[in-house]
């Protein structure tokens, strides 16, 4: 990577953001990179300038259907006067990396859920955007998954009353076979920092901070190359018990969602509400067991999809001068929660917060 | 070794428990067995259920206890009571199908199992779930691999609030913990011939204005080194299309197995209110335990679900109840 030197001007101003339509460097052209840079190549709000990959072939034909300059250096991208957000869709690890290079040329960023690996590149990368003067915004993309938002319009408005219990269930098939990088849990953070941080995320959008935490689950057994499952048990200081579940053990994809309180109940699922369900004639086989089991893909399609929708939600906080949806800060205090279910697991011990979101010592 | 009695003569020792109609039904239409009488101190009650299922109304148990016409007795008071039933049915020399959880305490659990053994008489606690299709099914079905090894356990068992003295910790014990944790805890005894270890929980009442709590969650480890988590709470609200429910899904290296056993049903809708009812299409658990409970006291073999499952069931939930008030996983004590 070339270093490239610090843009001058100021980062991509609200009144010009109105003006025209805002420019990406989508960084990282793989799974959720790819989704981005189509999603937003599909919108008349937002252009894809540049496409950012070390895999130049995999980033090149994606320039081939959607446009955009392509590189293997980000700071090329970044350097340029084309770009007003970067979209960082790295491997976790190297989240703070883009961001650091993305403040440094004064580029707004957005950046990929978990925030980071560890709290302190967290904590670090909200402090260098803050110091660059752009904003931050980090990809927790359930809050805006139309069901969740009708769940916490339906909190605020009171009709359950006060809640006693939620429980969420979010479940895939293994995926380490298909990215090895996931079977690492000290590089990943294993199905926690991969799916369950989607539930601690969206449960501390509904209910503010945690209290304590305990964990059961695989990350720390032989079997996490093979299989990951955690299970975890999270007190927030309102009083509402959670219980998360996530899972790379399953043989679909399913989430689903529910909050018991005292004058009611929601239940949703994405399979009883899918509506459209495809079940593939050939199963998934595993290795080693030599079973099948059928694979169902449970869809809900939607006029606006969930990952444009929080792109467009930072669009518009970006042209009105409103703070991110989801700011670093929030990233970060979901980040805390999710390392502390790890440690729980872990370490076989509840995990108390302060009132801060720091981890209380034992 | 007695000659197998032709007919078993049944009593049940109270009304209080709503599982008595369920096993009052079971019992009056097996051949085979006769329910000679219905003794319970609430006179509405018992007069009531003695005209459904057509048997005697008597007040105080003790008198039904010392009849020579009683093989057996079902206790089905609250749960304060069982112990003191249990003891003198046991010394009366009656073989007892006692409701779950057996006691509120260890101490009481331990006593109706001594009092029971030095009598010589058997002491079944009723845990339905055992029975039932689905669960019977989950357990060949892990004990055959299926799934291969498991690796975790999530299990539900949430419900209505009764109401009642359910939830008055003073006559149950506790609230949803103590009335919930112990089908699904000796379930998974059963299906993995496993003991549970320890057990973190969070437990509270908030949804309800009661005194027992209405909402917990356990994080259990069995000895077997699996994790179970267990959700006990009564989280359904009162117009909920049927009472609650247990499932059971069982994380394998090879698959993964989700038994729902009370999910055999039909649903109903009705121009009334309320209008909306997920019915069971075969009523699953109950007919079958009384029936093994029955053969058990005319064979007189070892019932099938003992005390001292009762006892190891109820031990848990009381360990849970200690993690919620410590904030801290509580090693469960080895039998």
């Amino acid at each position: 990577m070339t270093t490239g030197t610090p843009s001058a001007s100021g980062p991509a101003t609200a009144e010009e953001l109105r003006s025209r339509p805002v420019r990406f460097a989508v960084v990282g052209t793989g799974g959720m990179g790819g989704t981005h840079a189509r999603n937003l190549a599909g919108s008349p709000e937002a252009e894809v300038t540049w496409l950012v990959d070390v895999d130049l072939d995999r980033a090149n034909a994606l320039a081939v259907d959607i446009g955009g300059k392509v590189t293997a250096d980000m700071e090329e991208a970044f350097a340029s006067d084309d770009v007003d957000i970067a979209l960082i869709a790295l491997p976790t690890g190297l989240h703070r990396m883009g961001v650091e290079a993305a403040a440094k040329h004064k580029k707004h960023v957005f950046c990929e859920k978990p925030i980071a690996r560890t709290n302190e590149d967290a904590r670090a990368m909200v402090q260098i955007c803050k110091d660059a003067g752009v904003q931050l915004m980090i990809g927790h993309v359930v809050r805006f998954f139309p069901e969740y938002m009708r769940i916490k319009e339906e909190l605020e408005a009171g009709t359950l009353g006060r809640v006693g219990l939620i429980r969420g269930f979010r479940v895939n098939p293994p995926v380490m076979e298909r990215s090895p990088w996931f079977a690492d849990v000290e590089k990943s953070g294993g199905v926690v920092l991969d799916l369950m941080i989607h539930e601690i995320d969206t449960f501390r959008w509904f209910f503010g901070e945690v209290e304590r935490v305990y964990a059961h689950g695989l990350s720390f057994t032989d079997w996490h190359t093979k299989r990951d499952h955690s299970v975890a048990s999270i007190r927030f200081r309102n009083g509402v018990i959670a219980h998360c579940e996530a899972s790379w053990a399953h043989s679909a994809f399913r989430t689903s969602v529910e909050v018991a309180g005292e004058h009611g109940l929601i239940r949703q699922s994405s399979f009883d509400g899918a509506t459209l369900t495809l079940e593939q004639s050939t199963g998934v086989t595993y290795e080693g067991i030599g079973q099948q089991s059928k694979a169902f893909t449970y869809m809900r399609p939607t006029n606006v999809p969930p990952h444009l929708r929080e792109l467009l939600a930072f669009i518009d906080a970006l042209r009105t001068g409103a703070p991110s949806p989801v700011t670093g800060e929030e990233g970060t205090r979901t980040l805390m929660v999710a390392n502390a279910v790890l440690d729980s697991m872990r370490e076989n011990r509840p995990i108390f917060f302060n009132e801060d979101g720091s981890v209380r010592e034992a | 070794m007695t000659e197998p009695k032709t007919t078993v003569r049944v009593a049940i020792l109270s009304f209080a428990h709503m599982h008595a109609y369920a096993y009052a039904a079971a019992l009056t239409t097996r051949p085979g067995v006769e329910l000679v009488a219905i003794a319970d101190d609430n006179e509405e009650r018992g007069t009531s259920a003695a005209e459904q299922f057509g048997t005697t109304w008597v007040a105080d148990y003790h008198d039904v206890i010392g009849r020579d016409d009683v093989d057996a007795v079902v206790i089905c008071s609250e749960n304060i009571h069982h112990k003191a039933m249990t003891i003198a049915a046991a010394e009366a020399r009656k073989d007892v199908l006692c409701e779950k959880p057996l006691a509120t305490t260890v101490e009481d659990a331990q006593a109706m199992v001594d009092a029971c053994k030095q009598h010589g008489v058997k002491l079944q606690t009723a845990f339905p779930v055992r029975f039932n299709s689905s669960i019977v099914a989950l357990r060949e079905a892990i004990r055959n691999g299926t799934i291969g090894e498991t690796l975790t356990i999530v299990a539900r068992n949430p419900g209505t609030c009764p109401g009642s003295w359910f939830v008055d910790p003073e006559l149950s014990g506790g609230g949803a913990v103590i009335d919930h944790t112990v089908h699904v805890v000796d379930a998974l005894r059963w299906i993995y011939d496993a003991e549970f270890t320890e057990v973190y929980a969070e437990i509270d009442t908030r949804m309800h204005d009661i005194k027992g709590d209405d909402t917990g969650l356990l994080m259990l480890k069995m000895s077997n080194g699996v994790p179970v988590s267990l959700d006990t709470s009564w989280s359904r609200p009162s117009n909920w299309p049927i009472w609650g429910g247990v499932t059971i899904d069982v994380i394998g290296e090879g698959g993964v197995l989700f038994a729902n056993a009370f999910n055999d049903t039909y649903e109903m809708a009705e121009d009334r209110t309320p209008s909306y009812a997920w019915k069971p299409v075969e009523v699953s658990g109950d007919p079958e335990m009384i029936a093994s409970f029955i053969d058990a006291v005319r064979n007189d073999t070892e019932p099938l679900v003992t005390g001292e499952d009762g006892l190891r069931a109820v031990q848990v939930a009381l360990c849970a109840y200690e993690s919620a008030r410590t904030n801290a996983p509580v090693q469960i004590p080895s039998a």
